[in-house]
């Protein structure tokens, strides 16, 4: 029974990625017939040939050189081989070498974001549920609807001028030498993650609070179960029923919300990876947009998508094991 | 009294809102004896269940506010037992049915672990030797492979099978008293029969005490010694089972019996109950019953009358009962 | 209670548009948020009447970099001399429109998709929930960027971008309502007496889940205008407009934060934060009316905290057999003590 669930789940999952590599693929081509004319107009001055060289070179560079569905099979198989294709830059690097290049550092941020925000979330909210209506719980309540009314970003400039410029205590910028230095020695971590510091705290805040309201709103919702009122007529200690009977029940919506938040949360950290300047795939992905890199930014595009689909996939298969009643059939 | 088990004095419960005070309980007395099982009746939403849970001491004190003059289980008074010590007596000694037992039990976890906790909690026992405990528990309330049914988890059980789990839960300990809440409403009737059996079973075999609540007056004839009857938070009227069935006192009680339909005499006509139960928040002046009552007049509008009978035997609450409490005693 | 109750309530919580905004102006927090909202869509308005100075004016040379003043009460930028206080109130413009010309679009097509999903069913249902699972997948914000890039960076197509990927949170909840009012009795007697599935779902499922969509407009329309703030920061907006979004981006670049010009970039955050909380306001407490009971177990511990003792004594002695209220006249040192129960 199990079996064809997760079987089930798997096949709607590579389903929804080719539909997706699909759509990566038609998207940049929206109105595009001819990359050169788009976007290297012929400039005065330039010869008629001068211009057909120029034109022929865009071509082959964005893959327009065959017809669109030769350039699709050509798509489909380099994905076989794991190739997203290539970058625009000069020296014709691949997507994929430049993502390699970039995703650790930006999983350095989002990994130490989620950690953060999930263990500071979850004890926020246990807390707020179990002092309900007293002043723990008002002021998380306060602190959701102010945080989540304040973008990211700004925080980021906030900590960014008082934390990094007024009192020094973290770099304002990320150390441009950072990356090009790493050599894994211990100074060379601990210089990460001070230049870290501010965009993580930046990044974490509103996940702190999101899920503490989450844990919450979900721990509240449970306490309230018969079951809970069982488990203490049973004569269990407080703390017992919170540990084995409100929390193990009240943990599987997060599961859920966890699963969809890991898929966002590497391409939620563009906009704070620009203001810090941090070399990640955020910054990556600004630069070819800038340079209208479309290999590139669609390589990354996909590369996220499928992030999100397999973060999905594995909440959705999880959560078979922690809750027994999910069987066979479709949840939705 | 000493032969009291459960000894509740004057309890009542609110629960503040907004728009005023839902009076649920309003100063009820219980006695009941060892072996005894006594049923509360009377329809949903007359504070049945919040004087069950208020006895356990298992209402969260906000949202309730409960007051007691007295609460005593056998030696012990509970009156002004601190949570932590209340913990201990929960479930040892004084234990709980649930209504819905699909509700009742956590999805997430096997029944057998389930009970397995109340012996760990309550004695001194290894995983394992409490696991045995289970088994044989989940036998004595008849619930077959039980070895293995230890092992599912609630919605792979029947509803007949989920509500002997939760018997056998609350006989885990042999407690003192049994509160069964509805204990079969949630059930099919053939079920239903089973499982009261199997209740009223346990009950006589380990003699514990047992007060029944429920609205379903052919189980309180199955089960029950003593009735309490209760209406919009107060009692309305205490009898011998027996003695209720034969000849009810109060207009309430009278129309409860009616309403039930009979094949036998089919001279009587179907009666009802006009109207409804009071909003708890906005009981009428007088007796409670009044507006309901074809036997009212000026003095049921304006005052309360009391409980009144002898000590220990039928009581009623009436300006106007069908009869004098002491009239009926034989 | 299960979520489909809740949300059925949220349906039959019934009353016009009038009758809400009149609900939301008794609530505190409701009027905090239309008052705020009121002021906000004013400044938009007269934008050219209360700004002091033309913001677009980049001619300034010789005001660069001022330090707030009476002239200019929040400076000067340091690259073209506009002044920022005015620039803050046409910032006002871009946040507003966007938001809620999003936001009301989104809820138009996220309302249609949902209530064709749920009631029709099938097909269309499947082929609806298919397109929602593939949208959850793609990253929004760098799908936005590459269409603005595409498509030419003007408002236009920001909103467009938005509508197309933000319809799927409300369709997926308006489509559980609609399962529920499907299945209710009042949509099976419409059915049974012969009315077509298009009176049925104009008729009787829309007006359902109007509230819903209403509330999820105020709630959109405050994600949207975060989101707007942090393409523009981008750099990603339009390149004409001011916009709040675009002003900390200038902030930042023109090195508000080297010269401690910290009043540059609080301004705009500021604008954003009240534009985003008066709309998240009015949001939630539309969301606390319809559905009382996330309302009620709040404010039952609020009320807890200024709980007369007095007065329940009161209550708990009007339980009291009647005699002995008659013999013993109220003595405080007779009345059960609290702690009788529960401690």
């Amino acid at each position: 029974m199990k079996r064809s669930y997760v079987i089930k789940r798997i096949l709607y999952a590579v389903f929804i990625f080719f539909v997706v590599l699909t759509l990566n693929f038609f998207i940049p081509r929206i109105g595009v017939h001819d990359p050169a004319e788009r976007y290297y107009p012929p400039q005065g001055g330039m010869s008629t040939i001068e211009y057909e060289i120029i034109k022929q070179f865009t071509r082959e560079q964005y893959g327009f050189d065959v017809s669109t569905f030769q350039q699709y099979v050509r798509y489909l198989r380099g994905l076989l081989r794991l190739d997203l294709g290539t970058s625009l830059r000069s020296g014709s690097p691949k997507v994929t070498a430049l993502i390699a290049q970039r995703l650790p550092w930006t999983l350095v941020l989002s990994v130490s974001t989620l950690v953060i925000s999930l263990v500071t979330g979850l004890l926020f909210g246990t807390m707020a549920a179990w002092k309900r209506g007293r002043w723990q719980d008002t002021l998380l309540l306060n602190a959701s609807t102010i945080s989540v009314a304040l973008p990211s970003f700004f925080i980021a400039l906030m900590l960014s001028f008082y934390l990094g410029f007024r009192l020094e205590l973290f770099p304002a910028y990320t150390n441009p030498n950072m990356v090009a230095q790493f050599d894994w020695s211990w100074d060379a971590i601990r210089m990460v993650f001070t230049n870290a510091a501010l965009p993580i705290m930046s990044m974490s805040l509103g996940g702190i609070i999101g899920y503490s309201q989450i844990t919450r709103n979900s721990v509240i919702a449970v306490t309230n179960e018969d079951y809970v009122v069982t488990a203490r007529a049973k004569g269990l200690p407080q703390a017992t029923v919170l540990y084995k009977h409100v929390l193990r029940n009240a943990l599987l919506p997060l599961a859920t919300s966890i699963g969809m938040n890991i898929g966002g949360l590497i391409g939620g950290a563009i906009i704070i990876e620009q203001v810090f300047n941090w070399q990640g795939m955020g910054t990556l992905f600004l630069e070819a947009n800038s340079t209208k890199d479309y290999p590139l930014m669609m390589g990354i595009m996909l590369f996220l998508s499928a992030f999100a689909i397999l973060a999905n996939l594995v909440t959705e298969l999880l959560y078979v094991i922690l809750d027994p009643r999910v069987t066979v059939g479709d949840k939705r | 009294m000493a032969d009291t088990v459960l000894g509740v004095r004057n309890l009542k419960v609110a629960f503040p809102c907004p728009g005023g005070v839902i009076r649920a309980v309003e100063g009820i007395d219980l006695d009941i004896h060892r072996g005894e099982c006594a049923a509360l009746v009377g329809e949903s939403g007359c504070g049945k269940s919040v004087s069950a849970q208020a006895i356990m001491k298992l209402l969260n004190t906000p949202p309730a506010v409960c007051r007691v003059d007295k609460l005593w289980l056998d030696d012990l008074d509970l009156t002004h037992l601190p949570d932590r010590q209340m913990e201990r007596i929960r479930g040892k000694h004084m234990a709980m049915i649930f209504q819905d037992a699909m509700t009742a039990l956590n999805p997430v976890l096997t029944v057998g672990k389930q009970i397995d906790e109340i012996y760990l909690r309550h004695s001194r026992l290894s995983r394992r030797e409490a696991r045995q405990r289970t088994i044989e528990a989940l036998e004595l309330v008849e619930v077959p492979e039980a070895r293995s049914r230890a092992n599912s988890y609630p919605h792979q059980l029947s509803g007949g099978m989920r509500q002997r789990v939760l018997i056998a839960l609350a006989f885990a300990c042999v407690p003192k008293l049994i509160i069964a809440d509805e204990p079969t409403t949630a059930l099919d009737v053939t079920i239903q029969a089973q499982v009261l059996d199997v209740l009223k079973n346990m009950q006589l075999v380990h003699r514990v005490s047992a007060l029944l609540i429920t609205h379903d007056l052919s189980v309180v004839a199955n089960m029950a010694d003593t009735v309490y009857v209760m209406y919009a938070g107060k009692i309305v009227e205490r009898a011998a089972m027996q003695e209720l069935f034969l000849e009810p006192l109060h207009p309430y009680t009278h129309g409860l019996l009616a309403s039930v339909p009979r094949i036998s005499d089919e001279r009587q006509p179907f009666v009802q109950i006009p109207d409804a139960v009071p909003h708890p928040m906005r009981k009428p002046a007088g007796c409670y019953f009044h507006p309901r009552c074809p036997r009212s007049n000026d003095p049921c509008r304006q005052r309360m009358p009391r409980l009144e009978g002898p000590d220990d035997g039928r009581a009623v609450r009436c300006w106007h009962p069908l009869r004098q409490p002491h009239e009926v005693r034989s | 209670m299960s979520r489909p109750n809740v949300l059925l309530q949220v349906a039959q919580r019934g009353g016009s548009l009038v009758s809400l905004v009149r609900k939301l102006w008794q609530h505190p927090q409701g009027r905090l948020g239309l008052i705020l909202a009121g002021c906000l869509v004013l400044v938009a308005i007269l934008a050219p009447i209360l700004a002091p100075y033309d913001p677009y004016d980049v001619t300034q040379r010789a005001a660069k970099g001022l330090h707030p003043s009476w002239q200019h009460p929040l400076g000067t930028t340091t690259t073209t001399g506009q002044d920022i206080f005015s620039m803050l109130i046409y910032g006002s413009r871009v946040s507003l429109m966007i938001g809620i010309g999003t936001g009301v679009a989104l809820a138009f097509l996220g309302a249609v998709m949902g209530v064709m999903a749920g009631y029709l069913g099938g097909f269309v249902d499947n082929l609806i929930m298919r397109v929602v699972d593939i949208m959850l997948v793609i990253p929004t914000l760098p799908l936005i960027i590459v269409l603005t890039s595409l498509l030419g960076r003007s408002y236009f197509v920001i909103v467009l971008v938005f509508v197309i990927f933000g319809w799927t949170g409300l369709a997926r909840v308006i489509r559980s309502l609609v399962l529920v009012l499907k299945n209710s009795n009042y949509v099976k007697a419409a059915e049974l007496a012969g009315a077509s599935r298009w009176y049925i779902m104009t008729k009787h499922i829309l007006p359902g889940t109007s509230h819903l969509i209403i509330m999820n407009t105020a709630l959109t329309s405050a994600g949207i205008m975060v989101a707007e703030a942090g393409l523009s920061f981008l750099g990603l907006g339009d390149p004409t407009a001011i916009s709040w979004g675009k002003m900390l981006a200038e902030a930042q670049g023109g090195g508000a934060l080297l010269f401690g010009a910290w009043w540059w970039i609080i301004a705009p955050g500021i604008g954003i934060f009240l534009s985003v909380f008066s709309f998240m306001r009015i949001g939630i407490v539309m969301e606390e009316i319809f559905n009382p009971r996330m309302k009620a177990s709040s404010s039952i511990y609020k009320l807890f905290k200024h709980l007369n003792n007095t007065y329940l004594d009161e209550v708990f002695r009007s339980m009291e057999e009647e005699e002995s209220v008659v013999r013993e006249p109220p003595d405080r040192s007779d009345a059960p003590t609290p702690e009788g129960c529960h401690g």
